[in-house]
């Protein structure tokens, strides 16, 4: 017993050395200015990624507010759009439900690029190409799928009798959806919405395409310095966008938990 | 519940729409090129210029960021918007807007040349000729040298403003290397002694190949290029002893030659990480930009071969549907400015080569070129251009890339 305890924990540290030390060489390396072989630690130091950044000429940290609030809004927009269609295909049955869990991963499955080519055209037809709200829209595309996916499982498992039973005791549509299926359902929606903002906010290419420099998010500003090799600053950027990440997901995690807190009924 | 909800939306987006359309159609169709100068200057005053092009330099972004666009805000008015975008990126959104018709875009002004300008220019992506309408164009710049009439072999037509010079150079350590090659055979000799220590990024790389064209012109010449055809087996016969060096080249390359890195900045890092003796540069002041930054060692030093290294010229355009083109105007105007040629060819601030041509500055004027300081490891500016040789005609690089493939990384495998 012991010593599976031992193994236990020597695979418990080894996978979260594993996991932890890539995230340590970008941390070395957004200060590292020369590393040359054969040291074993970087020759030289400086602050050229974090000075550069932080320079408000660059506008870096107007771009990091308008991305966190570009893919804010987004997880919120993806939530409301999925938690209806999770519903149906997760509680009700109907023909064809098979192939519509199919096709909702149809964006993930088809290549981005095959498809914006053609977006970009309806954008600008519509008017929607170069604005904020063209970007949200086509930023919808490759969030909705991990987002229903996510939540059909949640709808799977919790079944509609919870509902059911608010319904006959007399509570109206409204209220059963806020005080019975929200808070059944959100570990679930937590989860998706973490995922959803995460790729939003690394989205690169419909991003570019439809905001049309208009519109300039994160990766936007990360991309071509990783294009072109200078580590230092590509490891900057993603320290950054890393940081932001986990810092939304936090500031979510702890708005979810501290709501159900106080009138918790199920949240565990 | 449903219909309402569709019929909403419906309604969003036929104003948003309509609202679009009303936007353009509200542009006023002058012709900026009938107005004088101090008009477009004056129309210029409070708007702003979406600059697209490369984001991938740190230098050249601050150079932009902050000189550039403080500058146009003191002296012109402007707001200076720098957008960081890959040129293939560019011309798919223009080739798109072109397909639809946008007549209000969002770029002002495109950093480009080359193939890239050709294809633009051929899809009537770019506003027209505009460069005699610039004062500093007409004052600075000898418009009958090649390097302005002529980008890579495709005549310039004034649709385009020179922006910059650069020149092939490739960077050795003088700590680590006592021999400089200064041809293709030194070059040998010197694989030969340091057996997995060089190589060179595969073309289609940019810098790849200047470097293959360069041991082209090394070893066949550059004249009969300039003039060629694209036709493969001729040129397939014309550089066949470039070839043949390159395979007896292979074998000491690093890796065997089996594999080369896919990009300039790969090679970068591994010179700077000691895999390999030197890398090679597109951009003759790059070695000192390197050397500040700290990513390349102290002793670092450009070379040239003796037969001269390619040069070209990168230029600035105003796309055919430029929401703003009185300022695009004054800013290419600016950028084409002692001040800001000056200010640029300082490594401190990028290196970048001045356009400007040095008879029609003054004496005052010439100084300030001089006294720029040049940064360790860099070629004077006057040896740079004694041996500078043209770029071929861009229709004839994809087939040197071509024929690079088919012969020098699957031999032998």
């Amino acid at each position: 017993m012991k010593k599976n305890n031992y193994i236990f924990k020597i695979t418990m540290y080894l996978l979260i050395f594993l996991l932890i030390s890539p995230l340590v060489i970008l941390v070395i390396w957004s200060f590292v200015r020369i590393w040359p072989w054969p040291n074993l630690l970087p020759r030289d130091y400086g602050l050229r990624g974090f000075k550069h950044v932080l320079d408000p000429s660059t506008k870096s940290l107007r771009v990091l507010f308008l991305s966190v609030g570009l893919s804010s809004l987004v997880t919120l927009c993806t939530l409301l759009i999925s938690i209806p269609a999770a519903k149906a295909l997760g509680v009700y049955e109907f023909r064809g439900k098979g192939f519509f869990k199919m096709l909702i991963l149809a964006p993930i499955i088809v290549p981005p690029v095959a498809v914006a080519m053609g977006i970009h055209i309806a954008f600008i037809k519509l008017g929607l190409a170069n604005t904020f709200l063209g970007v949200v829209f086509v930023h919808l595309v490759p969030c909705i799928p991990y987002a229903v996916r996510i939540l059909t499982n949640v709808f799977e498992i919790i079944g509609e009798s919870m509902e059911m039973q608010a319904r006959v005791l007399g509570a109206s549509p409204l209220q059963t959806f806020i005080k019975i299926t929200l808070p059944l359902m959100a570990p679930g929606l937590l989860s998706a919405g973490s995922l959803v903002f995460i790729v939003s906010l690394s989205q690169y290419f419909l991003t570019f395409l439809i905001g049309g420099g208009r519109i300039i998010t994160l990766p936007m500003l990360m991309f071509p310095y990783i294009q072109s090799g200078d580590r230092m600053m590509a490891s900057t950027y993603s320290i950054i966008f890393i940081v932001t990440a986990l810092i939304m997901l936090l500031i979510m995690e702890r708005i979810v938990r501290n709501y159900y807190k106080e009138q918790n009924y199920f949240y565990i | 519940m449903k219909k309402i909800v569709t019929i909403a939306l419906l309604i969003c987006i036929f104003t948003l729409n309509l609202t679009a359309c009303s936007d353009s159609s509200n542009k006023e169709e002058e012709n900026v090129l009938e107005k004088n100068w101090e008009a477009i200057t004056e129309d210029a005053k409070g708007t702003t210029v979406n600059f697209y092009g490369w984001g991938g330099d740190q230098k050249t972004n601050s150079w932009l960021d902050n000189f550039v666009a403080r500058r146009l805000k003191e002296e012109y008015d402007i707001t200076f918007n720098r957008i960081p975008m890959n040129i293939d990126d560019i011309l798919n959104k223009l080739l798109g807007e072109k397909q639809v018709e946008v007549k209000n875009g969002t770029i002002d002004i495109v950093w480009i040349n080359g193939e890239n300008f050709y294809t633009a220019k051929k899809n009537d992506l770019l506003f027209g000729s505009f460069t005699d309408k610039l004062p500093n164009f007409k004052k600075y710049i000898d418009g009958d040298s090649l390097e302005v009439k002529y980008d890579f072999g495709f005549k310039v037509e004034g649709y385009e403003a020179p922006y910059g010079k650069a020149q092939f150079v490739m960077i050795y350590d003088k700590a680590k290397l006592n021999m400089v090659p200064r041809n293709h055979g030194e070059l040998l000799e010197m694989a030969k002694n340091n057996p997995g220590k060089f190589t060179y990024p595969a073309p289609p790389d940019f810098t790849g190949s200047a470097f293959v064209r360069n041991i082209i012109y090394d070893i066949v010449g550059h004249e009969k290029f300039l003039n060629m055809e694209a036709d493969k087996e001729k040129i397939e016969r014309e550089i066949a002893p470039a070839i043949e060096f390159l395979k007896e080249l292979k074998p000491y390359l690093w890796k065997e030659g089996k594999t080369y890195p896919s990009t300039n900045a790969q090679l970068d890092n591994m010179y700077s990480d000691n895999e390999v003796l030197m890398t090679m540069s597109y951009n003759p002041n790059y070695v000192s930009a390197k050397i500040q930054t700290g990513e390349f060692p102290k002793t670092s030093n450009a070379l040239i071969f003796d037969k001269g290294t390619i040069g070209n010229t990168h230029f600035l355009t105003i796309p055919y549907n430029a929401p703003n083109l009185d300022s695009a105007l004054v800013a290419i105007n600016f950028i084409l400015s002692v001040e800001a040629q000056s200010s640029k060819y300082d490594p401190e601030n990028w290196g970048d080569l001045p356009v400007l041509d040095n008879r029609k500055l003054n004496e005052e004027e010439k100084k300030i070129f001089e006294n720029v300081e040049l940064g360790k490891g860099t070629i004077a500016q006057d040896i740079l251009l004694d041996h500078r040789v043209p770029e071929m005609p861009a229709n004839i690089i994809p087939i040197i890339e071509e024929i690079w493939q088919e012969n020098i990384p699957v031999e032998g495998e």
